[in-house]
């Protein structure tokens, strides 16, 4: 284990969330067309940051940063680690940021149809996994991680989880979808706001039961536990979010222009839902790791080895 | 005959087929990829004019600060801008669009079924202060659009119309003016610059002249109408796709036909059908369904 490879991935991992609220922050202030070049901004490289070129430019700079980080990480990764799956993900991630920003040219050149726009949202959050991932696989806790026991008799918790993930997923390709579907001065097809409510009761049902099982089974593993609380209180949180977001966006037609606390509630439930999108990432790859370890060794015991029980 | 010789000889009579129903068809594809009926040519019979009064009933709302803090410049030269979605000066309002929907000229023929010469000037749209001068305006389908930047900002014009190709396009400080035109009849095309979100504008598209936008007296004409008898639209911004009044007047020859609407306070946040939005500005019989 190398714990400065660890640590650069997850510096990774946080400059992509940044990146990901000023992506939003673009979307919620009207501003990806703020500029009609790409990738320069009015054919200059630091063009003056004003109006809303501030957030389109400041988000491509975001952009930028990221990817060359990206780039380091592979490269950090090909040296130092050996698991060659590893590797094969830190590509996979580079090969993802060229996308999302081949995808970000796509919705200036072709005034953000809302295919692409929403497939660059839901990039996003998959490069988001990515590098989080990218940050578990790499960490300590990882490496040393002991197999733990299930309860017999019941749904295996990593399938839980897994259902939970997947649910998750489709309810951010629902908000991308949503978000992207009108502007700030117009409604939200209302359609689609069902189908994003019908998502959150799902996600809600889906990563509740993960969480409480998990909490459940595995009481004092804080391996797996941590994680499983986080996710319960970030999706409380992203309920609330959800609502208020809602609510603001439901009168922002009627303002001269985009405002707060419209910008700053809608930025903060997507950021929300990155969260807890990763944090449930974490807690199903864990419940993959500790499951995989107990058939490695064929641990049948009752009783949990976890080696990491603080 | 064999699989081949038969899959080549069905190809040629549907390629035949094709080429034959394209030749009988009443219509020509223009070089912009837009259709144009077969016209009756120009109208050389006697004319009047459209007038009226748009008036607002109730408490029209109150104006709302923009802030235009955001970009310097848009600060400094503008820092009192109010929204003008709802202009009204002594019970008279401004800003509304009012033109020819549909109707039947003297000796029978529908208004756009005549050939309507396209004006050579182009009309202005003009970046001034952050704001767009005039805010609501009217056009012919093929007429030049030149927009301005007088400001010492960069912008971005960027219609979205339904019909009409959509265009976004950046125009720096002291940059030559922006040529476009539209080529099919649209009512009404949302102008934004996505640089600066409070700026807003309009444009009616028309495949005839007849048009106009109320004064900020309320006041509108429309000259040189055909005599006949017409449905006449008056279109005023506000919630999602505006709101419509509609009227039928008659234009005598040389005289004048009365259009005065009222709108309502309120009514500016009540939307049309969204297929009424869709609508071209002029509804002929021959045209339907080719949209």
């Amino acid at each position: 284990m190398n714990r400065g490879l660890n640590r650069f991935a997850i510096l990774v991992a946080c400059a992509t969330f940044f990146l990901i609220i000023a992506g939003a922050l673009v979307t919620s202030n009207d501003a990806g067309l703020a500029t009609s070049d790409w990738p320069l901004s009015n054919g200059q490289f630091l063009p003056p940051m004003v109006g809303n070129l501030f957030w389109e430019h400041g988000h491509r700079m975001v952009a930028t940063t990221v990817g060359i980080l990206t780039i380091a990480l592979a490269v950090y990764i090909r040296v130092k680690e050996k698991r060659e799956w590893v590797w094969k993900l830190a590509l996979f991630a580079l090969i993802a940021v060229i996308a999302q920003g081949l995808l970000g040219a796509l919705t200036v050149k072709l005034l953000l149809p809302l295919a692409v726009s929403a497939a660059h949202a839901t990039l996003a959050q998959l490069f988001f996994c990515t590098t989080v991932s990218l940050a578990v696989f790499t960490s300590r806790s990882w490496i040393e991680a002991r197999p733990v026991s299930e309860v017999e008799g019941v749904l295996p918790l990593r399938y839980l989880c897994t259902a939970a993930l997947l649910t998750i997923f489709v309810q951010l390709i629902l908000g991308a979808t949503l978000r992207h579907s009108a502007g700030w001065d117009k409604q939200l097809p209302v359609e689609l706001i069902v189908a994003h409510i019908i998502g959150a009761v799902a996600v809600t049902l889906a990563l509740g039961s993960a969480a409480l099982a998990t909490l459940r089974r595995h009481k004092g593993v804080t391996f797996l536990t941590r994680p499983a609380v986080i996710a319960l209180s970030l999706l409380v949180v992203q309920l609330v979010l959800g609502v208020t977001a809602y609510l603001t966006r439901l009168r922002s037609p009627n303002d001269p222009q985009p405002l707060n606390p419209m910008i700053s509630i809608t930025v903060a439930h997507v950021a929300c839902g990155a969260l807890v999108f990763v944090t449930t990432i974490v807690l199903t790859l864990r419940t993959y790791r500790v499951s995989k370890e107990s058939k490695v060794t064929r641990w049948k015991s009752s009783q949990s080895i976890y080696a990491h029980q603080q | 005959m064999n699989k081949q010789t038969r899959v080549w000889l069905v190809l040629s009579i549907a390629l035949s087929l094709l080429a034959l129903g394209n030749a009988c068809s009443k219509e020509t594809t223009n070089k912009n990829g837009g259709t144009t009926e077969t016209a009756a040519g120009p109208y050389s019979g006697p004319t009047g004019a459209i007038a009226g009064v748009i008036s607002f009933s109730g408490t029209p709302p109150a104006p709302r600060k923009i802030d235009t803090s955001a970009d310097p410049v848009c600060g400094q030269k503008s820092p009192n801008l109010m929204t003008d979605d709802t202009v009204v000066t002594d019970g008279k309002l401004a800003n509304v669009f009012v033109y020819i929907k549909d109707g039947t000229a003297e000796g029978g023929k529908k208004v756009g079924d005549y050939t309507w010469a396209v004006p050579t000037s182009a009309v202005v749209l003009d970046q001034n202060g952050c704001h767009y001068k005039p805010h609501v305006l009217g056009i012919q389908v093929n007429q030049k659009l030149s927009v301005t930047n007088s400001d010492q900002t960069t912008h971005n014009i960027h219609p979205t119309p339904a019909l009409n190709k959509e265009w976004n396009q950046t125009q720096a400080v002291g940059a030559a003016p922006i040529e476009q035109t539209f080529t099919r009849p649209e009512t009404l095309i949302p102008v934004k610059c996505n640089q600066h979100p409070w700026m807003k504008a309009y444009i009616g598209v028309m495949k005839h002249p007849f048009y106009a936008v109320s004064a900020e007296n309320g006041t509108f004409e429309i000259k040189n109408v055909p005599a006949g008898k017409y449905t006449v639209v008056a279109w005023k911004e506000g919630g999602a796709k505006g709101t419509e009044k509609t009227m039928e007047v008659t234009v005598p020859a040389n005289g004048s036909g009365k259009a005065d609407f009222t709108f309502e306070g309120g009514a500016a946040t009540t939307s049309i059908s969204p297929s009424l939005q869709m609508m071209p500005a002029l509804e002929l019989p021959s045209m339907a369904g080719k949209h």
